[in-house]
């Protein structure tokens, strides 16, 4: 089909682009005007190629690329998820020309940055899981160089974390994908329900799959395979902050989805092990994003918390098996509505870190008195984060909490006990609740708390009406207004944008068109503010800050040490096998060795003393007194003369026998 | 037709070696001969490989004959080593350029060049064995070149596994010259049933040993002890045609032992399958656990290449034409990977005169296009896509679950465990190479010359491309597999 061949480009390009940026920046210092040049080329390729794609429904086979073939296919989610990876590279990529002037090798940032755009649009464009994994890995490494782009300490430190999830995490995937293969015999999309028919419900394919769901998981910040994302988010630069944060998380989400619905479809233990990791996810991020002390690990434990809301909706639409198109609109949605937010919180973020070099709460707090555009877009984000009616957040928590609530119905209607999902409901609305809480937190410190130090506190207000370039102003501008555009107009654009993802699920869409500010409805998100409000009041306020003599607010890093999974658990437990592995093969290594010395010392036993010349050309060894009637009887000569005669004689005798 | 032929690929480089203390005058001069040697050598081996057919009986003592012969499996592998050697001495060139011994060293080159065309061409158990031993005594003085007494110790280390390793081998040849209708090398084996039927523990027995004496080449427990002291010492190009090559000299007799004398369907199932298969994946194990924990860069290197060949020989005793692909595709780009690593190093320790990991933060600054090699290099063996190791990797678990039903799953786990050994190792050098830190100087450039870089890239390209497009190779083994499997 000629339509297929629009797939070379749009997967080619990135690599072409991270090329030219990479030799443009060393000839000239032209890589950041390229890299947006080449986002907005994307962007708008990406938007009529792939729609024409979409609308066509291309498929490209590359059969014996890479062994086993690539396979590319361009549905409604998918098409969803690649724009959203082109516009959120274009939004940072037109922000990093500001917020990368602190760090400087702006080139090495652009290459790593497209070839991980490539490797991302590879992920959401493939229709199997070899070619998922590939594009996988190829992202993995590439976002690596970013999170170690400002080579601080923490920086390093945070970027061997990362590779290390990367790497664990790959080759997880690929063990998991080994057991599938010889579970099913294929990879592919379509294919894979079917052939992993046989084996639903066994060990050996629950196995496969959560080994393969291991890699993704660990990408997407998954309880327990979190711990390099809150590090992680704040070492990088702003721009690819926003791009962690935003999009790759969502690649690694796009391999859940893709087990979800190609494989488990509708398998009830999966969906009950999605629902509780989600909720466990939502829950710590939004736990963590509270007690942290700095701008960019809140947003990131954040991003966190919000995929635990994205599983929670796969979960639900695995449950609900037949009728899960609320679910599937909802888990859609969030993922679009989470990463426009991401967007704009970390361009926020961004221009605070290019301006003051400092993400620490207290050294921040004050910042964006005055500053009405960045207070705009950021707190059109916090707003949409929070869920509040007529912002876009409201929509897909509205359908996510709507999936649940319609479960528990089913699951009265036949009787059964529903505690269980009594209690993810009401956790759902907690999670709501405490990101209510954190936003407001980081909120009022930013743009209504004056900062500690009065000096600092003028500086910042001196620097009001110039403090960002127009570029990254338009981003934030266009990124703030879209949450409540879209949020107003939810029938128009946002069941649009959330039936997309139907046919991916082989779901029948909404059965009926959802009334978003029915007070059935707005009642939950009512009671997540409530939850929120009493939350800051009561436990954010007055226990994780300290009152100042002035009145301001002091934050103080009170998250408690001891449970931090990655020093307390994961570092020494891998410097534990490390030890015991080195051990074992040192031994193994060794036995041989140790046989052969002993032989020599039989061999050799009673000798006389030895002298070796240390201008030796001829690698003898001497014997102290020579007792025999050849002098060289130690040297190599020797050795290889009495090797060659014997071997001579075995050939004789052979001739003649 | 044509069989004459294979002479050429075979003695060209022993004439030119043994002429060259008498035709080189000056450095340069030794450089053009080996130079024009190595790519005629390429050629001569690319012509044998596509044009000629056919074996060509030289010499005959007895029962036994030297046969030259060229099957597909051995012109491929005929192709593969002039290819690296050619790579190995064109950046020799830079690395030797201080170095009074170069002629020497020129000569050895040469000669194990020619012990290895002959590895490959050989049409029989005889002529195999001889030209092993030959590779054996050639190549020892590459590992005895700094003339230093620790040189000393890692070329006699080197010389007794080797030999030890040989004299299995011979052992095991006296019971297929007896078990054999032949020991001209046969498809599918030429083991005479009758006799086999009648003492089958004898005979696997001697298939043991044999395979075992040939792995000690290729670095198998328990015989791998000379890799991890010999490496080192040597100098870089040697280390990289020690690595990438002359252990593919084992796997190629353990090839032809199993596939061509004894045959698959014999061993299949028996407990030599069995202990060979633990051993390897006990080796592959230990390689990359002790290469995680050296931190001597070549001897890292060495360490990583008892533990890589290994993945070939689990492949090679998996005995099914998948684990024969993957092990096919595995020794491919073990040998491209293994030399880019090697000269990488090799570039390094001759710009910089850095043997240890540690030394190594922040080189990537000084040397961005070797370390840059060392990275694609480094990736491969790990496996990332879209390098070609990914693929190799893949196969061979593929070929571990088709032929060990339930236990597949172990075999395939040690290999990613391995595989993230070798992540551990290698990532570590390249993390702290690029990416040094904020507060680490900024230090002046090493440059290295455009024809070390030249055959550095060459090795990466070959990494890229067959990782992309391995339908080509796979074809090849393919081919290579229906004859013998």
């Amino acid at each position: 089909m000629d339509s297929a061949l629009f797939f070379l480009p749009l997967l080619l390009f990135p690599f072409f682009s991270a090329l030219v940026c990479y030799l443009v920046g060393r000839l000239r210092h032209l890589a950041g005007a390229y890299a947006i040049f080449s986002a907005l080329v994307q962007f708008g390729a990406m938007a009529w190629a792939g729609y024409f794609l979409f609308r066509e429904g291309g498929t490209l086979e590359l059969p014996g690329v890479l062994g086993m073939g690539l396979h590319f296919s361009l549905t409604g989610l998918q098409y969803l998820l690649c724009m959203l990876a082109c516009l959120l590279w274009l939004g940072s990529t037109l922000a990093a020309r500001e917020q990368l002037a602190a760090y400087g090798r702006v080139a090495r940032y652009h290459f790593f940055s497209f070839l991980t755009l490539g490797g991302i649009l590879g992920v959401f464009m493939a229709s199997d899981l070899y070619t998922l994994l590939v594009f996988f890995e190829i992202m993995s490494f590439s976002s690596w160089p970013l999170v170690q782009h400002s080579g601080t300490r923490e920086a390093r430190r945070a970027a061997d974390s990362y590779l290390a999830f990367a790497v664990f995490g790959g080759l997880a995937t690929l063990m998991g994908l080994f057991l599938l293969y010889s579970l099913t015999g294929t990879l592919r999309f379509g294919e894979l329900a079917e052939a992993a028919r046989p084996w639903q419900g066994t060990a050996a394919l629950y196995t496969a799959g959560a080994l393969t769901a291991a890699g993704f998981a660990s990408k997407a910040a998954v309880w327990p395979l979190h711990t390099w994302l809150p590090t992680a988010h704040p070492a990088a630069p702003a721009p690819a902050s926003a791009l962690l944060s935003g999009i790759i998380t969502k690649a690694g989400m796009y391999g859940l989805i893709f087990l979800a619905a190609g494989l488990f479809a509708a398998d009830f233990g999966w969906g009950m092990a999605t629902l509780l990791l989600g909720t466990v996810t939502m829950l710590t991020g939004a736990v963590l994003a509270l007690f942290s002390v700095n701008l960019k690990r809140t947003l990131a434990c954040s991003s966190m918390s919000q995929i635990g809301f994205i599983l929670v909706g796969l979960g639900m639409q695995a449950l609900l098996g037949e009728e899960n198109g609320i679910a599937v609109a909802g888990l859609t949605l969030h993922i679009f509505n989470h990463a426009l937010f991401k967007l704009s919180l970390f361009v926020g973020a961004g221009v605070v870190a290019a301006q003051i070099h400092h993400l620490k709460l207290e050294e921040i707090q004050g910042f964006g008195r005055g500053k009405p555009l960045l207070m705009f877009s950021f707190g059109m984000g916090a707003l949409g984060l929070m869920g509040v009616p007529l912002f876009s957040g409201y929509i897909s928590k509205t359908l996510l909490h709507e999936s649940i609530v319609e479960y528990i119905h089913l699951l009265e209607h036949e009787g059964l006990a529903t505690g269980l999902f009594t209690a993810v409901e009401w956790l759902f609305l907690l999670a709501g609740g405490l990101t209510v809480a954190y936003m407001t937190r980081l909120f009022l410190c930013l743009f209504v708390e004056k900062n500690a130090d009065p000096a600092r506190q003028a500086d910042f207000d001196a620097r009001n009406g110039h403090y960002l370039r127009p570029l990254t102003g338009a981003v934030l501008a266009l990124a703030g207004l879209a949450i409540p555009v879209l949020g107003l107009t939810p029938h128009l654009t946002m069941d649009r944008i959330g039936a997309l993802a139907n046919g991916f699920f082989a779901s029948h869409g909404l059965a009926h068109a959802i009334a978003y500010f029915s007070p059935v409805n707005l009642e939950g998100s009512a009671i997540s503010l409530a939850i929120g409000a009493g939350v800051y009041l009561l436990v954010a306020r007055p226990l994780l800050s300290r009152r100042r003599a002035d009145g301001g607010r002091l934050y103080p890093d009170l998250w408690p040490k001891a449970l931090d999974l990655e020093e307390k658990l994961y570092r020494p437990l891998l410097a534990g096998l490390a030890f015991w592995g080195a051990f074992a093969a040192r031994l193994t290594a060794s036995l041989f060795g140790w046989a052969a010395r002993l032989a020599d010392g039989i061999i050799h036993w009673g000798q006389g003393a030895t002298v070796r010349f240390p201008e030796d050309e001829f690698f003898a060894v001497y014997e102290a007194e020579p007792k025999g009637r050849f002098g060289f009887r130690g040297s190599l000569a020797f050795s290889l003369l009495l090797f060659c005669i014997g071997f001579a004689g075995v050939m004789f005798y052979m001739l003649l026998a | 037709m044509n069989s004459w032929y294979f002479l050429v690929p075979v003695l060209l480089p022993a004439l030119m070696g043994l002429a060259l203390p008498f035709v080189a005058a000056d450095k340069k001069n030794l450089h053009q001969c080996v130079g024009f040697v190595l790519v005629l050598e390429v050629a001569s081996c690319l012509m044998a490989a596509l044009r000629c057919s056919g074996s060509l009986s030289l010499l005959r003592l007895g029962d036994f004959a030297f046969l030259l012969s060229g099957d597909t499996l051995g012109k491929f592998f005929s192709v593969l080593f002039s290819f690296v050697f050619a790579l190995a001495g064109f950046f020799g060139f830079e690395y030797f350029e201080h170095d009074e011994r170069e002629k020497s060293y020129s000569v050895f080159y040469l000669l194990t060049l020619t012990s290895l065309q002959g590895l490959c061409y050989s049409g029989n158990l005889f002529s195999f064995y001889m030209f092993y031993e030959m590779m054996t005594l050639f190549s020892l003085p590459m590992v005895l070149h700094e003339r230093t007494e620790a040189s000393r110790r890692a070329g006699m280390q080197y010389l007794g596994y080797s030999l030890l390793g040989a004299c299995l081998a011979l052992f095991g040849f006296f019971f297929a010259q007896r078990q054999c209708y032949t020991t001209t090398f046969t498809p599918g084996g030429a083991l005479a049933e009758g006799l086999a039927a009648a003492r089958p523990e004898l005979t696997l027995l001697a298939a043991f040993a044999m395979l075992l004496g040939f792995g000690g080449k290729a670095g198998l427990l328990p015989l791998h002890a000379w890799l991890p002291i010999a490496h080192p010492e040597a100098p870089a190009p040697a280390s990289a045609v020690l690595s990438g090559v002359i252990t593919k000299g084992g796997v190629l007799g353990i090839i032809r032992v199993i596939y061509y004398v004894f045959g698959p369907d014999f061993l299949r199932g028996s407990w030599v399958q069995y202990t060979l298969l633990a051993l390897a994946l006990t080796t592959i194990f230990m390689g990359s656990m002790l290469a995680y924990k050296e931190q001597l860069l070549k001897k890292r290197l060495a360490w990583s290449t008892v533990s890589q060949v290994s993945y070939a020989l689990f492949g090679l005793f998996l005995l099914c034409p998948v684990g024969f692909w993957g092990a096919l595709l595995q020794i491919t780009f073990h040998a491209l990977a293994k030399t880019s690593l090697f000269l990488s190093a090799g570039a390094i320790i001759h710009a910089s005169g850095f043997v240890r990991v540690g030394q190594l933060r922040g080189i990537g600054q000084r040397m961005p296009d070797v370390l840059w090699c060392f990275a694609l290099g480094s990736l491969s063996l790990v496996g990332i896509p879209p390098l070609a190791g990914f693929v190799s990797k893949w196969y061979l678990a593929e070929g571990s679950f088709v032929q060990l039903g339930s236990w597949g799953w172990l075999g395939a786990a040690v290999l990613l465990v391995s595989a993230l050994l070798t992540a551990g190792y290698l990532l570590s050098i390249l993390s702290a190479g690029f990416f040094p830190g904020k507060d680490w100087p900024l230090l002046p450039r090493l440059r290295v010359s455009p024809l070390s870089a030249g055959a550095l890239v060459t090795g990466c390209a070959g990494l890229l491309i067959f990782g992309l497009w391995p339908a080509g190779l796979l074809e090849l083994f393919s081919r290579i597999s229906d004859t013998i499997l």
